[in-house]
């Protein structure tokens, strides 16, 4: 046997070792383990969350005012003159940098529809605005790190308590906005902790029950709640939707090929005719 | 100012004190007070997120130079929703839009309806007109 066949065979010993060691170490870790017997069919008895759900926006303008947020005295004066200046008519725009909303202001003040998928030990929502707008929220038990790397969306684990799935999220960047409006919003500053009870209160009405604890901006934990529903009998698909796209007009290079060229943006808005 | 009272009729000052839903961004940079009606041709309907965005060209002061506004929409995800879709519209199409105008007076404002000249057809912005489960 010359040199190079025993090289071939020997590292053929060592992978067929290597290989059930590899399936050893994933059934027995806790990082990524696979499903367990009956995880799929397990998902069956859980509560039918599919289809698409869309924000219920007159109650989110509502509760603005039922659900008052407990801010810090000085952060309230900030958000007393941006509430200002958008009744002037000269809004800020905290997301016109296409940046994601991040948590909990996704699910406080989103006009766009998401859904959800139920994978075993985990729920995904999906939203329809921007390619990075999911959330992964990890019911398969396993704890928050302990120093996870700041996300816009942080990070969530959840369970399952009857039909309502509790989730529990940190980690989220302090620079990540709590706002009540696309012009109304203090970034949370750090520390940033949020409970979620979600839950069908009808049919075809899904709750959020929110509670934010932010205590470099609120007195107190905010409690409110975010309504969603659903049309079936509707064309409901989730659409792409990328947030920059709308900066640039199709358009023909002078090769003929289809590419986008920049549109004149002002405040977020393409800049209109002067009068 | 002088030009508007043969093409722009204010409608409805301070009717609907609705404010449409838009994502992304704010819009209280238009005067939801006042309802402007152009009467136009389709220059671009860009069917984009965040915003969709409709060009229409209107007569302007020199004939030859039409005037071209610039109004804006909520996603193509809610406008289907409300019954558009990208081919709703389309460059050249003559058309009757509503608006509520850019406070500042330039030619842009937050569409509230079109109707197609041609056909009737209507389309309108409204999401909070679809806020019940179950619609068919």
């Amino acid at each position: 046997m010359n040199r190079w066949k025993r090289a071939v065979l020997l590292a053929a010993a060592v992978l067929s070792l290597a290989g059930p060691l590899r399936a050893e170490e994933q059934a027995t870790g806790t990082v990524n383990p696979p499903p367990k017997p009956g995880a799929w069919a397990a998902i069956a008895k859980l509560p039918d969350w599919s289809g698409v759900w869309t924000p219920y926006i007159s109650d989110q303008d509502k509760r603005i005012r039922t659900d008052p947020v407990p801010w810090q005295p000085k952060v309230a004066e900030q958000i007393a003159a941006m509430v200002a200046e958008e009744k002037a008519g000269r809004p800020k725009g905290l997301f016109i940098d296409c940046l994601p909303e991040g948590m909990p202001t996704w699910m406080l003040i989103t006009h766009n529809a998401f859904e959800f998928l139920f994978t075993p030990g985990r729920v995904t929502i999906l939203g329809e605005m921007d390619g990075n707008r999911l959330r992964r929220i990890y019911t398969d038990g396993r704890p928050h790190p302990a120093d996870p790397d700041p996300t816009f969306h942080g990070h969530s684990i959840g369970h399952w308590e009857g039909d309502t799935l509790v989730v529990d999220t940190i980690g989220v960047l302090p620079q990540a906005y709590l706002a009540v409006s696309e012009a109304v919003g203090i970034p949370n500053n750090g520390d940033l902790h949020v409970i979620e009870r979600i839950h069908l209160a009808a049919a075809d009405v899904l709750h959020d029950d929110l509670e934010i604890i932010a205590p470099h901006v609120l007195t107190a934990p905010w409690k409110t709640t975010r309504i969603y529903f659903r049309q079936r009998a509707r064309k409901y698909d989730i659409v792409e939707g990328v947030c920059l796209q709308g900066s640039f007009a199709e358009r023909k290079d002078d090769k003929g090929n289809a590419v986008f060229v920049p549109i004149p943006h002002a405040d977020g808005n393409p800049v209109p005719q002067a009068k | 100012m002088k030009r508007f009272p043969r093409r722009l009729v204010v409608l409805a000052a301070l009717t609907a004190l609705v404010l449409p839903a838009f994502a992304h961004h704010s819009f209280a940079m238009f005067d939801f007070t006042k309802t402007v009606t152009i009467t136009g041709t389709v220059k671009e309907f860009q069917w984009t997120n965040p915003h969709v965005v409709l060009w229409v060209n209107t007569e302007g002061k020199d004939p030859k130079t039409p005037d071209l506004w610039t109004l804006e929409m909520t996603s193509p995800g809610n406008l289907t929703r409300t019954g558009w879709n990208r081919k709703a519209l389309n460059p050249g199409d003559k058309v009757v839009v509503e608006l509520n105008p850019l406070r500042n007076g330039n030619l842009g404002g937050a569409l509230v309806k079109v109707t197609l000249t041609a056909t009737g057809q209507v389309f309108s912005t409204n999401l909070r007109d679809m806020e019940k489960p179950g619609l068919k």
